[in-house]
């Protein structure tokens, strides 16, 4: 912000921000035909995606006139910031979300509108479509992926094969994962069978919502004003995660897990089958210690299977002075080159379809299964979406705790049901 | 040995033994960080944990080296930051506390009730109204802002301590300098001031500690990851890369934010004590 | 929390501040004076008063973060009075603020007479005490957060060395459990300035007084309950008000190591209406809250200043 002038306090304050964000949103496309001029560029990520986030950003600017900045925030105070800065017009160029948590942004106006731009790309019908369909908001598209996971189901094959189990064959059915999560805890020695993040709202979305999907049904509606969890699947999901838990075939420290250290126990070589999701993959590649597997995750009776595509999206802040300069990078990171030299070289999933065959992705038959798997994969969008499934203080963290160690399975979801919806139609 | 001699000596180890105990207690956390912010890179990630290193490592602060921006970069920040807070709040709460101390003028009250006032602002609420002054006040994302928010939240224990240390001096010793021609400035700067040192002492440490340690702040009020201070780059170690946590360096970070603190309190602790005698507890 | 209770380290006008209003210090111009203190009203005014009409102007109106604000009347006041959230907040603030002023007092009794002793020793044992308060939250919280972990943590390894439990304690799991982990957490942290400040008033008590009472063969308990207890009643009422307030406003313990849970059972009321603020985004309601929040404590030390005044006369 270069013109900032004092004003008469409070009412001048107030004042001053309603103009201003009267005249905000308006920037129009900018008509310069090479937007690669030398600006200065500014980006917010949060702390999840941090480097990831910054070789992209390093292979641009290195490649490029234009400079982005990269600021990194921590995740928990990314809301925070983003607020904060939103509210006295301060925010980036560039600004990354979780993308479960965009629509609350687009609905705020913190994005412009790329729709144009996005369509004008030749490869626009191979990005990731989960995630366009959840940063488009009334049908204008308002971010495109930054970073794409996928939810799976790890399982350590060493540890499958002392326990006397074939360690090729992954669980298929939530019978079977009780039957091996069983005989992998019998081998002792603070080893356990399964890991569930019982305090972790975001953990359990990304990965229980998959075996729902897996098995037809649909969790949230395409319009994200409906909720749908006191059924048959959830059911089954829970009463199988509330057996691993009274059966201790998880770790006591479960039961607080906020999924801030989630993976921890399972990199140790501790931990027998893990559901979570690509991004670990590449800390796993890199370790010795242990063999490793990877398979989808199923519905309960294996009879399909599905997974949460997460991840982070990217648009142009409502305030940017620099539209065209902030696309030229996202396009940029949207390219051939940028997707294969950078992000699928390093173990991530590329954010197109069309790429997902790369060199790089299908060296590893583990990457491939993963990134074959999107196809079956949704990403769910709903405008609170944040605030009643991530938030540690919201309905759904409290469904979870209730079906696991509160009363009970059906009381749970019968509640959360409600809670949910009820959320959902005062956002609505 | 006598009964008397043997029951002093009794009572003595008895003591000891408690008030050993309890100090250990209390620097426990602080030493087993510093234990293990030098165990191995797989040591300090290993579970269950291990009470003392099997061999010693730096590996843990070469890591911090090349966090984000590398430890340099927040290391310089902080070093400024507290800098420029400490010597703002030493200004404003000498003069200041020296003025309520020895002059009426009109709104005194009102102006000391509200100094006071500070405190009773749930600080996370008021950060969204600051940001915006500060944005119109062209100080967003700047270092000097940030200081100035850190001032304002030590005026109400800089302000009340400097008052009374200054109360506490005899105003006849100023007159005498005033009689021979000082200003009210010259009087205070060359006869209370060298008084009152253990209060300003003691506010400038508490500022200091303030500045050093504060993580919100310099978080919602810097926008740019190259001015960031030690505190967020303590958290982002936390929350780096989905959960995958370098617990070493998080404990190496520990030492380097908590080891200042630590230096600068002991060094000044005799300050510290007389300054809040004079200047917060009189009465 | 380092920032409340330096903040709060100023609260004690109730000990005499308006007792001993400077005698004829009319005497100086008012000019001069004014000079001295315009940085500190610039400063208050600025940035403090400025964004605290803000707060209230927002707390009447519909803020969005982006786009024009719309006055709604009452409205966000209205949605307060429904929000089961926040009258729970209010709950467990007041339970939490009444323990942890009682378990604070009595933690601090205890160091206090021993960093009181004229044993040699004293000294470093008053040193250890009161290093804990130096070391800022966030570093503080970070420690205490891989130290009480099951799997991590030392505290677990510790508790079981000793034999006081034979497997991980989890120490965030219940909401007992949590709330004994911030409350051991805020004591380990704060103590200490505790007793500095109960040490500084002890030791103002003159010596002879004790001597006279020895003479005339007064008790420990009797000189505790005659001359010690009466001696630090200012200082008492100082950290009352300022142990009080702190909790009430306690935000930076519960944010770091609990979030509020387990099943919100540690939400209080400052990190409700942060959440409100920068999780909901619903910035008016937020603003209400923190509204209603400061009226309550205005009220709350007016009426804790009257009665330790009428107290002291």
């Amino acid at each position: 912000m270069a013109i900032n002038r004092w004003r008469l306090p409070v009412i001048g304050v107030v004042v001053a921000l309603t103009v201003a964000a009267c005249g905000g949103g308006g920037s129009k496309t900018s008509s310069s035909s090479n937007p690669d001029d030398g600006t200065q560029l500014t980006m917010w990520v949060r702390s999840a995606t941090d480097q990831f986030s910054q070789r992209l950003v390093d292979a641009y600017n290195s490649s490029h006139k234009n400079h982005v900045a990269l600021t990194i925030i921590p995740n928990d105070n990314y809301l925070t910031k983003v607020g904060a800065a939103a509210g006295s017009k301060s925010l980036p160029d560039i600004l990354a979300s979780d993308v479960v948590y965009s629509p609350n942004y687009t609905k705020q106006g913190l994005f412009q509108d790329i729709s144009a731009d996005v369509k004008a790309l030749p490869f626009y019908p191979s990005i990731a479509q989960s995630h366009l369909k959840v940063a488009s908001y009334d049908g204008k598209i308002y971010a495109v992926p930054h970073k794409l996971d996928s939810s799976v189901l790890f399982y350590n094959k060493d540890l499958f094969k002392q326990a006397g189990l074939d360690p090729e064959k992954a669980p298929a059915n939530f019978t079977e994962m009780l039957a091996d999560a069983r005989k992998i805890t019998a081998l002792g020695h603070g080893i356990t069978g399964f890991d569930l993040a019982g305090s972790c709202g975001g953990c359990g979305v990304y990965t229980l919502f998959p075996y729902a999907w897996a098995a037809g049904e649909q969790v949230l509606s395409d319009d994200g004003k409906k909720v749908m969890i006191n059924t048959p699947a959830f059911k089954s999901i829970f009463t199988m995660y509330k057996q691993m838990s009274d059966e201790k075939l998880v770790d006591s420290s479960d039961k607080a897990q906020d999924g801030s250290t989630w993976p921890a126990n399972f990199e140790a070589g501790k931990v027998g089958i893990l559901p979570l999701g690509s991004p670990i993959v590449g800390d796993l590649l890199k370790q010795t210690k242990f063999k490793w597997g990877v398979a989808p995750l199923m519905a309960p009776d294996g009879s399909g299977t599905s997974t949460f595509i997460g991840g982070d999206v990217a648009g142009i802040s409502a305030t940017s002075k620099h539209r065209a300069q902030a696309w030229d990078f996202l396009k940029w990171t949207l390219e051939d080159n940028a997707q294969v030299e950078i992000i699928a070289k390093n173990g991530d999933l590329p954010g197109r379809t069309d790429l997902s065959g790369n060199k790089y992705t299908a060296a590893d038959p583990r990457t491939k299964l993963i990134a074959d798997g999107l196809k079956n994969g949704h990403t769910p969008f709903a405008l609170p979406f944040g605030d009643l499934f991530n938030n540690p203080n919201g309905p759904w963290v409290a469904t979870i705790r209730a079906a696991l160690y509160g009363p009970g399975v059906d009381q749970a979801l019968a509640d959360g049901q409600s809670k949910i919806q009820a959320g959902l139609d005062a956002a609505n | 040995m006598t009964t008397e001699a043997a029951r002093r000596l009794t009572r003595s180890t008895l003591f000891h033994l408690v008030s050993m105990a309890l100090a250990i207690a209390f620097l426990f956390p602080l030493l087993w960080a510093l234990l293990n912010s030098f165990k191995s890179k797989s040591e300090a990630n290993q579970q269950p944990p291990t009470w003392f290193p099997h061999s010693l490592s730096i590996a843990n602060y070469r890591s911090l080296a090349g966090f984000d921006q590398g430890i340099g970069t927040y290391l310089t920040n902080s070093v400024l930051l507290a800098v420029l807070t400490v010597i703002g709040s030493v200004v404003v709460c000498v003069l200041g506390g020296y003025g309520f101390a020895r002059f009426a003028f009109r709104g005194r009250t009102l102006l000391f009730a509200a100094t006071l006032g500070i405190l009773m602002v749930p600080y996370a609420t008021i950060l969204l109204p600051l940001y915006i002054v500060l944005g119109h006040l062209g100080l967003q994302n700047s270092l000097i802002g940030l200081a100035l928010v850190l001032v304002m939240f030590q005026l109400p224990f800089g302000i009340y301590l400097m008052r009374n240390s200054f109360e506490s001096v005899p105003r006849e010793l100023e007159e005498a300098a005033l009689v021979d021609g000082a200003s009210s400035f010259g009087a205070m700067r060359h006869v209370s001031l060298r008084i009152v040192l253990p209060g300003v002492v003691t506010v400038a440490l508490f500022s200091f500690l303030t500045s050093w340690n504060e993580y919100l702040a310099p978080l919602i009020f810097l926008n740019d990851g190259s001015k960031y201070t030690l505190p967020v780059m303590l958290v982002n170690i936390r929350y780096a890369s989905y959960n995958i946590i370098d617990f070493g360096a998080l404990q190496a970070g520990v030492v380097v934010a908590m080891m200042p603190c630590l230096l600068v309190y002991l060094l000044l602790q005799r300050f510290y004590v007389s300054g809040l005698v004079t200047g917060a507890l009189r009465g | 929390m380092s920032l409340t209770t330096t903040r709060a380290g100023a609260e004690a006008p109730a000990t005499g501040a308006t007792a001993r209003r400077s005698r004829g210090s009319a005497a100086r111009r008012p000019f001069t004076g004014l000079l001295f203190v315009t940085p500190t009203a610039v400063i208050v005014a600025g940035l403090f008063l400025v964004p605290l009409a803000i707060l209230v102007s927002m707390s009447f109106m519909d803020w969005p973060l982006l786009g024009t604000p719309q006055f709604d009347g009452l409205d966000n006041y209205r949605h307060l009075a429904h929000d089961n959230q926040f009258i729970g907040a209010i709950t467990f603030t007041l339970l939490y603020t009444a323990i942890t002023t009682v378990v604070l007092f009595a933690v601090a009794f205890v160091l206090v007479a021993v960093s009181n002793s004229p044993r040699r020793g004293a000294r470093f044992y008053r040193t250890a005490f009161f290093l804990p308060y130096v070391v800022g939250t966030a570093a503080a919280s970070t420690m205490w957060w891989v130290d009480s972990s099951d799997r991590l943590g030392i505290f677990n390894q510790a508790l079981q060395a000793v034999h006081l439990t034979d497997k991980p304690v989890g120490f965030l799991d219940t909401p007992g459990k949590a709330l004994f982990s911030v409350i051991t957490l805020v004591t380990w942290k704060f103590v200490g300035f505790q007793m500095v400040v109960l040490l500084v008033g002890v030791q103002s008590i003159p010596g002879e007084l004790y001597e006279a009472a020895r003479v005339d063969g007064a008790s420990t308990m009797q000189r505790l309950r005659y001359i010690t207890l009466p001696g630090i009643k200012p200082t008492l009422a100082l950290l009352t008000v300022l142990s009080v307030t702190g909790s009430l406003l306690a935000f930076d313990q519960f944010y770091v190591l609990t979030h509020g849970g387990p099943d919100n059972s540690t939400m209080t009321v400052v990190l409700a209406l942060y959440n409100k603020a920068f999780q909901s985004y619903r910035l008016g309601d937020a603003a209400a809250e923190a509204v209603v929040l400061l009226v309550a404590l205005i009220l709350l030390n007016f009426v804790q200043l009257r009665l330790l005044r009428t107290k002291e006369d």
